[in-house]
């Protein structure tokens, strides 16, 4: 009786431990060989990606899964380019599509997917999910906001999406052991973020006698104005550049919001007060090395595991070198929120065209990836080569983790983590994230600070003719004022009235409002 | 008519027979103009369509000058335009004579030693790409560490972040351009200098002529048909701005003055995937640069009798 409570519980703890977003298994799947036909059956597959790689049946995770479900695919697309976006669009123009067309693309293939799949390329997938993908159905039933999100104007789901798992990606990051030196504290309030940084820039924190600090500094352009976020204004909705936001179910644009004004405003001031970094729009991706690395750096906003391990990599050479995650300071309304967060779904994965012979078998095929065994080998790679089951756990083999070449690029080149329809598990990750950065990501998933990603929306034809007739130019417009605002060629203040007509009349409201209904259109059900 | 044609064709037949090494050494610069330049013009009729990929040049529908209409009606684009044919005058003003003066003092050069080491020297940046090129100006005109800058700082002005100024963007773009071309362009005037008859020089210095006067009066006449080939196809490209160079330097905080047409063109065309309206685009620009350079040729064969056709 003990030992049978005792198996219970156990099982039990185990399920709670490793699907916080469960999914029942297709249990019949996980015991029996789930051959889908009898007869080994090829499917041909265009799917290039990251710009220079093909998907092959010469992958250890693409044969175990050919011998698993009796489907082997045949890739046709080719190694020569070295830009899937063009790979994708010589495709399409080719008009010869293969069975199935996947991988991803600079600017993201969902639109792509939803615009050829309403001109007759790709099949909706929807009918096709219900007969017969378990798996899949399972997902999006418990995931609505995704399924909307993928979805055409049309209702229809055109493609299965890779999806990304984990909440926190980016976060802030500050010199611990300037602070100390300094005899300061985390800054929480606006004013204290002020008084760190007029400290880094004066008190002369790296100890060379020259006030050569940078203060903030940031790697990525959307990180550059991150600081707006102490006064409310968000950069972006999104992981995306200069995305759309929702506001209690509203769509607008960030950039053009009374706080987006006040936040400029002040940036604008401390950047001409000197707290952050003069080259902060030209200096590149170097920027983090170059000004960690010469100890010159105080504060910054990027990337959790990136980022942490420079602490490793400078500790030997800069004294004491201590660059730790800090929570988002309280704004001016007393609020704490992070702006940036991991995407939930990729605009990346695979459709069916509609000249493939056997629909039915390749949404059994690509349900196999959402099976758990499915997603443990698109995560993991194939057990006994990349990973070993440790206590019902995928483990990564020791020699993987520690070989000094990076995980993801070994993952890749056995076919795991590639950008075919499937779950990402964040526990592959976690495997090789450094410990400074796996707290940081703790304590901000303890915070709970996250805001709402704006999902993206699918336009319909007409839609899409306005938002192509006046998105592109406003938004060159906007990011053009950004940067005049902030390096004080102009002062946002007197500026911001003629900012304002300038977009309307250059047709912000009819862009919002075609956003507006498409996203009422997509969302309205799932909230 | 039908009588002259057979007379034409016979005429050809017997050339062909004739002169076949000749036209078969022009067969490959003909067949890669049809194929290459000729052929795809045919695309050029999605500036008028309401243009997918998925369905195709033909199945697409006809929308008029809907995309013609849009640009015009597009602020950006219309500084765009503007601010190319602003870099490209301004081009045409100070960039165009530095290969000549060069050229011209090339020449002088009494060393064969020290001038091939000059050209050398000169001629060197055109074979660096234009990457390395916006890497290196970037790095001199940086605020914090750049040459210039820290010169600047020496003799105490204080240091400007150049390349995110709209006014000095156009110091800078055709500046670097000059010191990455010129010499190599000069090598067409030099050329054209090697050409002038040695006769002229030998019966002016019996004359008594000066060096300088040899320059005036003789080098430059005589290279004059040269300077206007030239400049009639650089009035031919006054619409055009390489787009990579711009890209490399240029930042939304000096698009007022950098901006230009290729590179509206590669963000809303490639970037925005709206091929239709960039090929509104393009060809409204061709269409510019044809009447620039039909006008600036009929010009020149008036005034010089020197021309292209």
């Amino acid at each position: 009786m003990k030992a049978f409570l005792k198996g219970v519980l156990s099982m039990t703890i185990a399920v709670a431990l490793t699907a916080p977003n469960l999914v029942i298994p297709n249990l019949a799947w996980a015991q029996e060989a789930p051959k889908i036909t009898e007869e080994p059956l090829e499917l041909t597959i265009h799917f290039h990606f990251r710009d220079k790689y093909v998907y092959t049946e010469d992958w250890p995770v693409e044969k175990k899964a050919a011998e698993l479900t009796n489907i082997h695919v045949r890739n046709v697309a080719s190694l020569a380019t070295t830009s899937s976006r063009d790979a994708f669009n010589l495709l399409i123009a080719s008009g010869n599509l293969p069975d199935i067309v996947g991988g991803d693309a600079t600017g993201g293939l969902k639109d792509d997917f939803i615009r050829y799949g309403l001109e007759g390329a790709f099949v909706p997938l929807n009918d096709l999910i219900e007969q017969n993908a378990p798996n899949l159905k399972a997902f999006f039933d418990s995931h609505p906001a995704i399924k909307a999100s993928i979805s055409g104007p049309d209702g229809n789901i055109y493609f299965i999406p890779y999806v990304p798992d984990g909440k926190f990606s980016r976060g802030w990051f500050i010199r611990q052991d300037w602070l100390d030196k300094l005899g300061l504290k985390q800054p929480e309030t606006p004013e204290e973020v002020h008084a760190v940084l007029t400290a880094f820039r004066d008190q002369d924190p790296n100890g060379n006698g020259v006030k050569d600090e940078v203060p903030y500094f940031a790697r990525d352009v959307v990180d550059a104005v991150r600081l707006i976020n102490l006064w409310d204004a968000r950069v972006s909705g999104s992981e995306r550049y200069g995305d759309f936001a929702t506001y209690d179910g509203k769509v607008r644009h960030p950039w053009a919001e009374e706080n987006y004004k006040t936040g400029i405003s002040n940036v604008a001031q401390w950047y001409k007060e000197g707290l952050i970094d003069k080259e902060i729009f030209t200096r590149g991706s170097r920027s983090r090395e170059f000004l960690l690395g010469n100890n010159l750096g105080g504060m910054m906003h990027d990337w959790f595991a990136s980022t942490a391990t420079y602490n490793d990599a400078l500790r030997p050479t800069i004294e004491g070198f201590n660059f730790v995650p800090m929570l988002p300071p309280k704004t001016v309304s007393g609020d704490r929120f992070e702006d940036t967060r991991r995407q939930q779904v990729q605009p990346a994965g695979w459709a069916i065209s509609a000249t493939n012979q056997h629909p039915v078998e390749t949404i059994k095929y690509f349900d196999f990836w959402f099976s758990e065994q499915g997603r443990t080998m698109s995560n993991f790679g194939v057990e006994g080569l990349t990973y070993d089951m440790v206590d019902g756990k995928p483990q990564f083999k020791k020699e993987l983790l520690t070989n000094g070449e990076p995980v993801n690029a070994q993952l890749w080149a056995v076919g795991a983590q590639v950008p075919r329809g499937y779950w990402m598990d964040y526990e592959y990750e976690r495997q090789w994230t450094n410990q400074i950065a796996l707290d940081g990501i703790a304590m901000y998933e303890k915070c709970d600070c996250l805001k709402d990603e704006f999902l993206g929306v699918a336009l319909n034809a007409e839609e899409k003719a306005i938002y192509d007739q006046y998105w592109p130019s406003l938004l060159t417009y906007m990011t053009e004022m950004q940067q005049t605002w902030v390096l004080g060629a102009q002062d946002i203040n007197t500026g911001w009235d003629a900012y304002k007509q300038r977009l309307t009349d250059m047709g912000y409201d009819q862009v919002i409002a075609v956003m507006q209904t498409a996203y009422d259109r997509q969302y309205g059900a799932a909230q | 008519m039908d009588h002259r044609f057979r007379e034409y064709l016979r005429t050809l037949g017997e050339d062909l027979k004739r002169d076949w090494q000749l036209y078969l050494l022009l067969a490959p610069m003909v067949i890669w103009f049809v194929l290459f330049l000729y052929k795809p013009m045919d695309g050029l009729q999605i500036a008028f369509k309401d243009f997918s990929i998925f369905r195709g040049v033909a199945a697409s529908p006809w929308v008029g000058f809907a995309h013609f209409q849009e640009l015009f009606n597009n602020g950006l684009f219309i500084r765009a335009f503007f601010n190319t044919i602003i870099i490209s005058s301004i081009g045409l003003i100070f960039a165009f004579p530095v290969p000549i003066i060069l050229a011209l003092m090339f020449n002088e050069v009494q060393s064969a030693v020290a001038r091939r080491w000059a050209q050398t020297v000169v001629y060197l940046p055109h074979f660096i790409s234009v990457v390395i090129v916006a890497g290196i100006v970037i790095n001199f005109l940086s605020p914090s560490t750049g040459v210039i800058n820290i010169l600047l700082k020496w003799v105490g002005l204080e240091p400007i972040y150049f390349l995110t100024q709209p006014e000095w963007f156009r110091t800078i773009f055709i500046g670097s351009s000059v010191w990455k071309e010129a010499g190599f362009e000069s090598i067409v005037y030099l050329a054209a200098i090697a050409g002038v008859s040695p006769t002229l020089y030998e019966s002016a210095r019996v004359d008594g002529a000066s060096r300088w006067q040899m320059m005036w009066r003789i080098t430059l006449p005589c290279i004059l048909p040269t300077i206007i080939i030239m400049l009639i196809i650089r009035i031919g490209n006054l619409v055009e701005v390489g787009f990579e160079y711009i890209i490399l330097l240029y930042q939304p905080s000096t698009y007022e003055t950098a901006d230009v047409v290729s590179t509206f063109i590669y963000r809303t065309g490639l970037q925005g995937t709206q091929y239709d309206l960039a090929t509104a685009a393009g060809l409204f620009n061709a269409v510019i640069a044809f009447v620039l350079v039909y006008s600036a040729n009929r010009i020149s064969r008036k005034l010089s009798s020197t021309s292209l056709w």
